[in-house]
């Protein structure tokens, strides 16, 4: 029975599952440079089971399954595929040794037909050409068994994702996976298409392939499992049959450690008069029905999952990205701007999430980033007044206590932390009265994160409103007396310090737990 | 320091083959063949001046010199109603509205660069075909002709009138990249177009402005011809001329991927090309194998730059 002498490793279904798993992962470690992403975790797959993984953002669950299917190869611990240990260097070795990994990226070949990328892995032959007409039979019974009506002639770019994501169940089937890895596989869904997947699904694992399947989607997972892991900071933290778990277990495991000392908890919220609102913001497929506040010396969180449509929100009321329906106002002027030029104009301003991409000129001065957004400040009919620049640039960096040799250095040359901060010396050469923040820390040491903190606290005291997204939850519920949590491109609920990190975790997963 | 070598290595190079022309052929180092080289790069300086402006952006516009022969058929055709200095003023207009037209199509439709352009320079082509009626077109009035040619050939101080334009126009090009707001933005949209935009730097109308200016120098380009020879040919200018403008300020120094660069460079990058001709000649080297030399002379500036950038970036 189950009284395995030797495993010191805790099988995921306990008494319920087959004595040998069809994939076990033992210790696993991964490291990103500095960041620990896997920690430590040993996870057994019974053969034929459906296992959920959950956890908040960076909790390392796509980087397991990504060990598991060979996409990175672990730093430390083995994964062993039907009682072989595997060192896999690749993807392809993965498939080969019966792991199929659904990437929150679709990785089919756009171009080939629905019916070549099935099959592509082992394309029947005649001699030297393909066998297209065992192809076709092949597909046919494929079909047949589940039932999915996809075109075998249709290039894949031209299918909806839905039937994209058919087409690798379909080859995961095809190559008689032993286990299929799913990375958020119904997040781009609509209701009837989940349902589908689910249908897929079940049917997948009743044909006795496995199924590891990361969802955001709590009752998806409740319902849909046979098993579930929970992980927490590259840590499992649970792992156990699916029927003891409620939404509010799995919630509390996946909340993380008590709110840090290192915020002082701002109670009291802010009393200004609003500054920025926003009423019905809208972009078909994106946003819905958007509408917030930011009064004058407020820090407004706005919190949920990657991909929850925060950045969204920033870049709609910045000008960026159209809208469809929506009004913002500042200081109770129309401010609907349909150009970040607009905005700064109304006296908005964004200080954008990736500073490599979108903030910065890599190979561009200190004083030439620093005054990119008011350039013509520095017009004297025309003609640039460098001086002044330089000079306004050194004082701003000074201000902002970046760490430069002269002000002609490339910002290339500076560190993470440093970048963040020449861009605060931007948006403190704008002066814009309302600033929003996207993911300001991602990336920068633990000091600069405390400097940038300080340099939010020090702008909403002098009477900025400040929109700040942050998908670090102790961060931002430390930072922010007030915070929307956004989930599916919607607010879906407010909270106010001192907070229940339990409740606004739920939120991001669009539950609401009821109130003790 | 290797930085530095990057920035100043096309310096170091015209330097040293200046010194080792003026060495080795007694008749390079004269007054005669310094303007004899000068007259000869005139348009090409034109050329890499707008050519430098767009790399810097970030874009090509391989169309200039489709619009140039097109602007000289333009400007013959305009003196003859207009007469000549209403005649000049147009061609040099059609020019930049043929660029104009360009830009707005190109950033319209986010049409890469270089295939908008290469199908631009075919249209335009076809237009100088068109207004050209598939030939020739001249001058009628001998006054106006013999006033243009003075104008172009005569010489001024040593130089003729067209190296002077030239380098008038270089001028003015590296003024407005290095001293105006305008210069910051192309720099700004050639280093990260993504950060311009998202600062509040109305992007598209800079490279619209950019690709307006490439089609202003190539009209005067096209205004140059018809001054010089009194008439428009539907091939005054060939497509060698935007290939060479774009590989002269490549080696020059500016970086093909943008953000970086000045107009400067693209003038030197041009001259050290006509000091490579003037010298090979000079040598007496079959003109059989100039070309040759020059393509693999390219080719090595370019990699040179491209190893620099490997070693900077460890």
């Amino acid at each position: 029975m189950v009284g395995e002498t030797s495993s010191r490793v805790a099988s995921v279904g306990g008494a319920m599952s087959a004595p040998d798993p069809v994939v076990r992962a033992r210790n696993i470690v991964k490291s990103f440079g500095a960041t620990r992403a896997v920690r430590g975790v040993s996870l057994d797959i019974p053969a034929g089971a459906i296992v959920g993984l959950v956890g908040e953002n960076g909790a390392g669950k796509s980087t397991l399954a990504r060990v598991i299917a060979g996409v990175h190869a672990p730093d430390e611990g083995d994964v062993s595929i039907a009682g072989r240990v595997r060192h896999l260097r690749d993807p392809h070795e993965g498939l080969k040794a019966g792991v199929s990994l659904m990437a929150q990226e679709i990785s089919l070949v756009p171009e080939a037909t629905a019916e070549e990328n099935v099959l592509l892995g082992n394309l029947p032959r005649r001699g030297p050409f393909l066998d297209r007409g065992a192809m076709r039979r092949h597909y046919r019974e494929l079909a047949e068994l589940t039932q999915f009506d996809i075109d075998p002639d249709a290039p894949v770019s031209r299918l909806r994702v839905a039937d994209q994501q058919k087409v690798e169940i379909m080859r995961a089937l095809s190559q008689e996976a032993l286990l299929v890895v799913m990375d958020e596989p119904s997040a781009a869904l609509t209701v009837d298409q989940v349902e589908r997947l689910h249908h897929s699904i079940r049917e997948m694992s009743r044909r006795g392939t496995a199924v590891l399947l990361i969802s955001h989607f709590l009752e998806e997972v409740l319902e849909l499992t046979s098993h579930v892991a929970i992980m927490r900071d590259g840590e499992l933290v649970r792992q156990g049959p699916t029927a003891e778990e409620t939404v509010e277990t799995l919630v509390a495991a996946m909340v993380g450690k008590a709110l840090a000392t290192e915020y002082h908890e701002r109670k009291e919220q802010a009393t200004g008069p609003v500054r920025l609102s926003v009423r019905g913001l809208s972009r078909p497929g994106v946003l819905r029905d958007v509408s917030l506040d930011v009064r004058s010396g407020e820090i407004l969180g706005l919190a949920g999952l990657i991909g929850a449509g925060r950045t969204e929100i920033a870049r709609c009321i910045y000008g960026a990205d159209p809208r469809s329906a929506g009004e913002v106002t500042v200081d109770g002027v129309a401010a609907n701007a349909s150009h970040p030029a607009e905005a700064i104009a109304a006296g908005i301003f964004m200080v954008p999430e990736s500073r490599k991409e979108q903030g910065l000129i890599a190979g561009s001065s200190i004083t030439d980033n620093v005054t990119l957004a008011t350039l013509g400040a520095y017009s004297r009919g025309g003609w640039l007044d460098r001086g002044a620049m330089d000079a306004r640039a050194r004082r701003l960096a000074e201000e902002v206590d970046l760490r430069f040799q002269s002000v002609s250095q490339h910002v290339g040359t500076l560190s993470g932390g440093n970048q963040q901060k020449l861009l605060f010396a931007r948006a403190r050469e704008v002066q814009p009265r309302v600033l929003i923040v996207d993911e300001p820390t991602r990336g920068v040491d633990i000091a600069a994160k405390r400097a940038i903190h300080a340099k939010l606290a020090e702008l909403a005291a002098e009477g900025m409103a400040i929109l700040f997204i942050s998908s670090e939850i102790e961060e931002i519920l430390g930072v922010c007396s007030r915070v929307l949590v956004i989930h599916r491109g919607q607010v879906h609920g407010e909270f106010r310090a001192p907070y229940r990190q339990q409740d606004v975790i739920a939120a991001f997963f669009g539950q609401h737990l009821a109130a003790i | 320091m290797i930085e530095r070598l990057r920035s100043y290595g096309i310096v170091a190079v015209f330097c040293v083959l200046f010194l080792l022309l003026a060495i080795t052929s007694r008749s390079f180092f004269s007054f005669a063949n310094a303007a004899n080289i000068m007259d000869q790069s005139a348009i090409l300086l034109i050329f890499a001046a707008t050519t430098t402006i767009l790399i810097v952006a970030g874009v090509f516009d391989l169309s200039i010199a489709a619009v140039a022969t097109a602007s000289a058929i333009l400007t013959v055709i305009a003196v003859n109603v207009l007469g000549p200095v209403a005649g000049v003023l147009a061609g040099i207009a059609f020019g930049a509205l043929l660029g104009l037209v360009t830009g707005l199509a190109i950033t319209a439709t986010g049409v890469n660069s270089f295939i908008g352009t290469l199908a631009a320079s075919f249209t335009y082509r076809g237009l100088g075909l068109i207004l050209a009626s598939g030939g020739l077109v001249t001058i009628e009035s001998q006054a106006a002709a013999e006033a243009l040619q003075r104008i172009s050939v005569g010489t001024y101080l040593g130089l003729k009138g067209i190296v002077w334009i030239a380098l008038a126009f270089v001028l003015v090009m590296e003024v407005l990249l290095a001293f105006t707001i305008f210069g910051r933005m192309v720099y700004a949209v050639g280093g990260n177009r993504r950060a311009a935009f998202l600062a509040g730097i109305r992007t598209k109308r800079v490279l619209v402005a950019c690709y307006t200016l490439s089609g202003l120098g190539a009209g005067v380009a096209g205004v140059l011809y018809v001054a010089q020879y009194g008439s428009g040919a539907t091939n005054a200018y060939s497509d060698t001329f935007a290939f060479t403008a774009i590989a002269a300020t490549v080696v020059g120094g500016v970086s093909i991927f943008g953000g970086s660069g000045s107009v400067w460079r693209g003038s030197l990058g041009i001259l050290t090309f006509a000091l490579i001709g003037n010298g090979l000649n000079l040598l007496g080297v079959d003109t059989t194998y100039q070309l040759t030399i020059l393509g693999l002379l390219i080719f090595l500036a370019v990699a040179a730059d491209q190893v620099f950038r490997r070693s900077e970036r460890v």
